[in-house]
């Protein structure tokens, strides 16, 4: 993966063949989880509770009933956007004979990946238990005997890519906001 | 002479300050999401400065929660649905 920026807010990244496979895997998954129906850790975190109140029952219920579908909707328009991204994208051939894929992304796009990155990241971490005390990168150690490396691996790469998308959007927020 | 002191009536105020007394929205520290993400969906949602995203962010961090925003129920739902639409943990509550 390599990157340039295009202008304010703008990036045009280039994936490698297997990084585009891995970012192509993402929406069918997460939309698994978001309608998934058996108790899952990982929806529970994308989808939390807005009241720590017991009492709040009632709010609760309304809550489910009428914010959370609306939560689903904007989630799978977020994934149709990275397939539409992934869909619409220049593919290249390097002189290696390496096919690549170059994607720019302006502002509305960078919004919608990055909800949708963020979505794979708590996924993965909620799957790999990671806490506190655990996400020291540094300490991991990718052994392939470990049948985590792959979701680990998969998470430092999303990490990377996401770190990168954050930096541009926040170029174009005001250190200061307009009074 | 001698008035006897007036019996103010004061107005019954109570109600109301119970009701208009605000909530509050609280995020929760989580291992996962970058800080840097949080200083942008700070500054995103609630048009806060780098600095006071930036200060709610290491709040958080080293807290394990902080508040980010209050006021009526109706507007600290809609914050709490944004936060959540962007991965954030959030709940609200009614200090009592």
């Amino acid at each position: 993966m390599f990157f340039e920026l295009v202008g304010p807010g703008t990036i045009r990244v280039t994936f490698d063949e297997i990084e585009v496979e891995l970012l192509r895997q993402i929406p069918a998954e997460l939309q698994a989880i978001y309608q998934g129906s058996d108790p899952d850790p990982a929806r529970d975190r994308l989808f939390p509770s807005p009241y720590l109140d017991p009492t709040e029952e009632e709010a609760e219920e309304q809550w489910n009933a009428l914010v959370v579908p609306e939560l689903l909707r904007e989630r799978l328009e977020g994934l149709d956007a990275v397939l539409g991204t992934l869909d619409d994208a220049e593919v290249v051939r390097t002189v290696s004979d390496q096919e690549q894929t170059e994607v720019t992304l302006g502002p509305e796009a960078l919004n919608l990946w990055l909800g949708v990155l963020n979505d794979a990241r708590l996924t993965l971490g909620s799957r790999l238990e990671i806490t506190d005390d655990t996400n020291h990168r540094e300490q991991w150690e990718l052994s392939p005997d470990d049948p985590d490396t792959p979701a680990r691996a998969a998470y430092l790469w999303l990490t990377t890519l996401q770190e990168l998308l954050v930096e541009t959007m926040l170029e174009t927020l005001p250190d200061t906001p307009p009074d | 002479m001698t008035t006897a002191p007036l019996e103010v009536q004061e107005p019954e105020v109570d109600d109301v300050t119970v009701t208009d007394k605000p909530w509050i929205v609280v995020v929760w520290n989580d291992p996962v999401n970058l800080m840097s993400y949080v200083v942008f969906v700070f500054q995103k949602l609630f048009g806060y400065s780098r600095e006071k995203a930036t200060r709610l962010m290491l709040e958080v961090h080293h807290d394990g929660k902080s508040v980010v925003s209050d006021g009526p129920r109706e507007k600290c739902e809609g914050d709490v649905a944004r936060l959540h639409a962007h991965g954030l943990w959030a709940t609200m509550e009614h200090p009592s």
